[in-house]
């Protein structure tokens, strides 16, 4: 005995068939694709060295920070302060500005001091602070 | 599904889609007994497709620099995500795409598919297989590998055994005396944009030729109709086809899905099939790994100069056989098609695929 199947049921079920295989399909193609185009996570997690000579009393130096640009600087004596040079109001780099010791963003006019905190401009908030130690003659940054 | 109706007709009163869709896939008519055969075009495409789109996945990382190429390679195999599958896609792609072109090649010889007013088909194709042993060379030297870097010096150092220019045309091939940083600089040019935008041309003219004139009919069964040769343009019809849509393109998508399939058992099952222990040592212009031999595809090559007492009588023999077989619509001129009917062509065509294979396996362990 066979059991007839309207045809426009049996062309619902193979087209609910057909696409639910394309869809995997797709899927098993777009995870790899997904994956391959999406940004490779720092290997990070380690400390950036930098020795305690280039760091100079007064003025700042820049570094590469798992990526991002950095600054180091000695505001007092034997005080090391690092934080992140990238500004927090549209992400540009901040500039050291020795005569007025503070950063100074290029872009739009935001004011930091030494320390980070916003002394002027459109910033919302101050620079990201990293932590810094002194281990002989090398700074240990993050 | 009302919107989606409402969609599909907002965009056909502008379009006319619904009118192409019947004109151009449901009413372009296939011969009744179209084989297999036939799908090796739509495989290829999609091949083609799938180099495109690893090619331009693989250009985000890869650096064109002799001394950062390798490293770069390195880092796509073993650090980014996936990065191994898509250069395997690209590079066994590469060898499946050339296995898909020789059948292409060999089932329209076979079936005579060439007749019937269809030389600028034929040619069309034969320059596409030629454009694409020149994107394996030029893709070949990319990785900068040791097997990249002497397989190349020995595929342009070729060119020295042409009387009179061979040696300037093989500082010409290289951009300097020997294989460097001027050469991967130029073969990447070409592989990357001038050859895709040469073979992309000469696909959509072979694909031209191939609707404009009107698909051949396998030369089997009852079906069978001689090759007519009319003083005039005549688009040939099969008016009691089947459909191309849905019909044929079932037929294409499971072939295509088999030949995807094939790759990527290659890729799980044997990822070292084409890749030998001097492919994943960096390149080093001092040092000659021993036993470096071409891609299989140039094997026959590679062993027909050395199997002449002179490199010139080597490749002229290449050249003389080159060019008979892009000339052959022109010198076959019979009407008949069917291959039993065809004895001496069929014979030639056994013994030519036979001397093909042993010259291969020559080279391969000579």
């Amino acid at each position: 005995m066979t059991t007839q199947v309207p045809p426009k049921q049996r062309r619902n079920f193979l087209f609910t068939m057909l696409a639910g295989f394309g869809a995997l399909l797709a899927a098993a193609a777009g995870w790899p694709l997904f994956r391959f185009l999406s940004p490779i996570a720092a290997t990070g997690g380690s400390q950036v060295a930098i020795p305690r000579s280039e760091v100079v009393s007064g003025k700042a130096h820049f570094f590469d920070y798992h990526g991002k640009p950095a600054v180091v600087l000695q505001p007092a004596a034997g005080k090391f302060v690092a934080l992140s040079a990238v500004c927090t109001h549209l992400g540009c780099v901040v500039a050291w500005k020795e005569q007025a010791s503070e950063f100074e963003c290029p872009c739009h006019g935001g004011r930091f001091s030494p320390e980070g905190q916003v002394l002027g401009g459109p910033p919302p908030k101050p620079l990201e602070s990293i932590a810094v130690v002194l281990d002989g003659d090398q700074l240990k940054i993050g | 599904m009302q919107p989606v109706k409402w969609l599909v007709e907002f965009v056909d009163v502008r379009l006319g889609l619904k009118d192409l869709y019947d004109r151009e896939l449901r009413g372009y008519l296939l011969p009744r007994n179209v084989n297999v055969w036939y799908t090796l075009g739509a495989v290829l495409m999609a091949l083609f497709t799938l180099q495109i789109i690893t090619g331009i996945l693989l250009l985000m990382f890869y650096v064109p620099d002799s001394e950062k190429a390798f490293a770069s390679i390195q880092y796509i195999m073993n650090d980014v995500p996936f990065g191994w599958l898509f250069r395997m896609l690209h590079a066994i792609g590469a060898n499946v795409i050339m296995i898909a072109l020789l059948m292409h090649m060999l089932s329209v010889l076979f079936m005579a598919s060439y007749k019937g007013r269809r030389e600028f088909t034929w040619l069309t194709g034969f320059i596409i297989l030629n454009l694409t042993m020149g994107l394996c060379l030029t893709g070949y030297l990319l990785p900068w590998s040791q097997l990249s870097f002497w397989a190349t010096t020995v595929a342009t150092d070729a060119a020295g055994a042409i009387p009179v220019v061979g040696d300037y045309l093989v500082e010409f091939l290289r951009g300097a005396p020997t294989v460097g940083n001027q050469t991967l600089g130029r073969f990447f040019a070409l592989h990357v944009v001038g050859m895709p935008l040469v073979l992309l041309g000469l696909m959509g003219a072979h694909l031209f030729c191939v609707k404009r004139r009107g698909i051949s009919s396998p030369p089997f069964g009852p079906d069978y109709r001689a090759s007519e040769e009319l003083p005039f343009f005549e688009h040939e019809k099969h008016p009691n086809g089947i459909p191309f849509f849905p019909n044929y393109f079932v037929k294409d998508a499971a072939v295509i899905c088999f030949f995807m399939a094939f790759m990527l058992a290659i890729i799980f099952y044997a990822p070292g099939m084409f890749f030998p222990e001097s492919a994943f040592q960096k390149a080093d212009p001092f040092v000659t790994p021993q036993h470096i031999k071409p891609e299989w595809y140039f094997l026959w090559a590679y062993q027909a100069l050395k199997i002449f007492p002179s490199e010139i009588i080597g490749l002229g023999v290449q050249v003389v056989f080159m060019t008979f077989l892009a000339l052959l619509p022109f010198i076959d001129r019979g009407a008949e098609r069917r291959p039993a009917k065809r004895p001496l062509f069929v014979t030639c065509y056994v013994l030519g695929i036979l001397l093909f294979v042993a010259i291969s396996i020559w080279g391969h362990y000579s």
